[in-house]
């Protein structure tokens, strides 16, 4: 199948080094802690933050930093076909473990022992990136939160199809089995906090797909700066400062 | 789940007897609603409601399949509520399929109305392609994004906005196909059929806290709560399905009360509600 | 079952017929529903029951147990406790019911299809938790077992009902017995305590779940489309059926104690 026509388009008209309109709000629901909506393309998830409180499982209470938990789950709408897919199956639950580790490394989670941080994200709509929206997603609501971080995690995802490295898959790039390398950086720091690669790439390539990841995890950051920054302007703005 | 001390229950409860709750509102007045329609591109129809703290979505899903053998004149339906994780904690892991599946048979009382389909808020002869062989199946999903209080309410209006905004793509029967073959059709990507949503109920729950009842209890006075009612009320009056909540019983006369008290608020509930949704679809329609 | 192995000949009962009720009766000489002589499958008249058979001590092991059986719908319900509450639970200064219903495989005449009725263990438990006087035993578990043995409609209010004989069998104090009737809509006739057959073509249901002696309602579910005038006559029927049934509920629970002991 043809990914990349003659002309350099991709099936949805993108360029390949060109991203989908990505859009995110801080404060989607109003009960939690922290919340946000995050949305790239087709893709649309919803992250809510709870806490620092209360350990509510006393075995897990750590007394020199705070316990962090993460759930990821899709609402049964989410895909094209509509499935119903028992809670807890096994990519959820790889899912979970992935963002849960990738906030686990930008969280300072020293400054609050003996407590536990829940972050909950709820896909609405899946259409490839996934993951990554839900990193981005989750950043964003931790910091609407105000749970102290080390630096803004982001993530994208890049893939390499009719010998042209493409940003940010969508569904139907995604599955077509090529390779696809999923990146989390802290974009201040410059590190690595997320690697992973489905299928087989030479060296070489590799590099430059890995590149061009980061390239996309470095423009989301610096979107999500400007929706903070937009959203504490509002904030100061309601205050009368 | 609702940490309140005592003086926290006693204002609430103080409130709600001198008619003027801690939110400001009178004892039958509803949170501002919000609609917003056509949230979600992958569905055939979708809205999201909010009201007051509470946000729930729905979508609406058309799949084609074979009507059931007892009635080969009628589509089918089926209502499904999922709790997300991100509206409580609680509702982790497992923690929500059991207000799930209570939340999901109220919806089904009160909108699919009797096992014959009588009384049905949606027009299950509408769904129907060939009789006997082929109908509609739609799937109606709930999802609750954030919850602050009288859940079912909000589902409620949540479908109605959904099925107001889905159009059911328009499909074309080949003839000429005898009688026992499986029937050739032709779906159409451009014309679609829109919804007679005018039928479809809106459910109002009544909740009782000491001796008066509340309409669109927040989750502080739904923790308050001896018992409530949820009744669904269609355009004309008429009662689509009803189900009592919480442990306490109740008078019938009080039962019959509340009956005649969510008639009359329904009629305020389904004006709002209509206004809002065509609102909403002008908005969508401009953007 | 019912009959043969006790000497008591099966009890029914039926909710004497108000004058509204009546008025409808002579409608029901032009039944307007399906054929125009329409019989209910079993013979029985729009607002007759089914016959109730009700014991108690079905279940040997357990603190109290009841077994009912309403025509062909029969029912066993078994009660354990009160004893202590998991260590997991929280403290709780009142005691807990924990219900659940299962149907056995062979309930229903396609195999295994009982295991639709999700809610229906949620339901019993809310119809149940206001007639038990909880405060009676704090940090402690009631569980209420029942399984449905064969399904011949009207499963719910059956099985509430016999709930209820089994908690007072055990010994579990409730401010009254609970019982509980539906009535289903069929064209312009109300009938009441409907087989599979009469529930699967019903236009609109109505259960009641009472407290006769406190006339309080505890559960009340409504489906399909009603008028108020209906709903009204619709619940005078029921309550007054429910009223009937405590009756015979209570009757079998006196002959239970006064029965010499083995």
């Amino acid at each position: 199948m043809e990914f990349v026509s003659p002309e350099g388009l991709r099936l949805d008209g993108r360029r390949p080094m060109e991203m989908r309109q990505i859009r995110g709000e801080v404060g989607a629901v109003s009960k939690a802690d922290g919340s946000a909506i995050f949305e790239m393309g087709n893709t649309k998830v919803i992250a809510a933050v709870y806490g620092p409180r209360e350990v509510q499982n006393r075995g897990q209470q750590m007394s020199d930093q705070a316990l962090v938990r993460c759930e990821y789950s899709m609402a049964n709408f989410s895909t094209g076909d509509r499935m119903r897919k028992p809670k807890g199956d096994r990519r959820s639950i790889e899912i979970s473990l992935v963002i849960r580790q990738t906030m686990e490394a930008c969280i300072m989670t020293h400054l609050m022992p003996r407590s536990q941080i829940d972050i909950f994200v709820q896909v609405l709509q899946a259409d490839g990136g996934t993951r990554s929206a839900c990193i981005n997603a989750a950043t964003l609501a931790l910091a609407d939160a105000g749970i102290p971080m080390r630096d803004l995690v982001t993530s994208c995802s890049a893939g390499y199809l009719n010998s042209t490295p493409l940003l940010d898959l969508n569904y139907i790039e995604d599955s077509a089995g090529g390779p696809d390398v999923t990146v989390g950086i802290l974009s201040k720091l410059d590190k690595v906090t997320l690697l992973q690669m489905d299928a087989k790439l030479p060296m070489d390539i590799f590099e430059n797909v890995m590149q061009l990841a980061v390239e996309g995890c470095k423009a989301i950051a610096n979107y999500i700066r400007e929706v903070l920054l937009e959203n504490t302007k509002q904030l100061e703005h309601r205050r009368g400062i | 789940m609702v940490g309140l001390s005592v003086g926290e229950k006693h204002f609430i409860q103080g409130g709600i007897a001198q008619d003027l709750r801690s939110d400001g509102r009178k004892r039958l007045t509803y949170r501002p609603i919000s609609v917003e329609t056509g949230v979600l591109a992958q569905a055939n129809g979708s809205a999201r409601v909010k009201l007051g703290g509470t946000d729930v979505i729905a979508s609406v899903k058309a799949e084609l399949g074979r009507p059931n053998h007892l009635y080969p004149d009628k589509g089918k339906v089926s209502i499904y509520v999922d709790c997300s994780p991100t509206a409580a904690p609680m509702f982790e892991g497992r923690g929500g399929e059991e207000l799930s599946a209570e939340l999901s048979a109220a919806l089904q009382r009160c909108l699919l109305g009797g096992r014959s389909g009588a009384g049905a808020g949606i027009n299950l002869s509408a769904l129907i392609v060939v009789e006997g062989k082929m109908c509609w199946d739609l799937y109606i999903d709930g999802l609750v994004v954030s919850s602050d209080g009288n859940l079912l309410d909000a589902l409620g209006a949540a479908i109605k906005a959904a099925l107001s905004n889905t159009g059911i793509p328009k499909v074309n029967v080949a003839v000429g196909a005898s009688a026992d073959e499986e029937p050739e059709v032709d779906i159409s990507d451009e014309e679609f059929l829109q919804f007679d949503t005018s039928g479809v109920p809106v459910i109002v729950t009544l909740t009782k806290v000491g001796r008066h009842y509340i309409a669109d209890a927040t989750l502080e006075e739904e923790s308050q709560m001896s018992s409530a009612l949820s009744v669904s009320v269609d355009r004309h009056g008429h009662i689509c399905g009803m189900m009592k909540r919480g442990g306490a019983g109740l008078d019938p006369s009080v039962i019959l009360d509340m009956i005649s008290v969510s008639k009359h608020v329904s009629d305020q509930l389904i004006a709002k509600l209509d206004s809002e949704i065509s609102a909403a679809e002008v908005d969508e329609a401009e953007s | 079952m019912a009959g043969k192995s006790s000497s008591i000949a099966p009890t029914t009962y039926s909710p004497s017929p108000t004058l509204k009720v009546k008025k409808k009766q002579q409608q029901q000489q032009q039944p307007i529903f399906k054929d125009v002589d329409w019989v209910r499958p079993d013979g029985r008249s729009f607002q007759h029951c089914r016959p109730a058979f009700l014991r108690t001590g079905a279940v040997n092991s357990a603190s109290g147990s009841a077994y009912a059986e309403f025509g062909n719908t029969k029912v066993i319900v078994s009660v354990f406790g009160p004893r202590e509450s998991k260590k997991a639970m929280m403290f709780s200064d009142i005691g807990r019911l924990n219900c659940n219903v299962s149907y056995t495989t062979f309930a229903s005449s396609i195999r295994g299809q009982g295991s639709e009725h999700k809610e229906f263990s949620s339901m019993l438990h809310k119809a149940l938790e206001g007639a038990v006087m909880l405060e009676s035993f704090p940090k402690t578990t009631v569980d209420v077992f029942a399984l449905v043995l064969e399904s011949g409609g009207s499963d719910l209010p059956v099985v509430i009902s016999c709930a209820s004989l089994a908690l007072a069998d055990a010994g579990i104090m409730m401010f009254d017995l609970v019982t509980s009737v539906s009535v289903s809509c069929l064209g312009t006739n109300l009938v009441i305590d409907p087989i599979t057959e009469e529930e699967s073509y019903q236009d609109g249901s109505l259960m009641i779940t009472s407290m006769p002696s406190r006339n309080e309602v505890t559960q009340l579910t409504l489906s399909g489309d009603w008028s108020t005038p209906k709903i009204h006559e619709a619940m005078q029927l029921c309550l007054d059926a429910c009223l009937k049934l405590g009756e015979i509920m209570r009757s079998c629970l006196r002959e239970a104690t006064s029965a010499p002991h083995e």
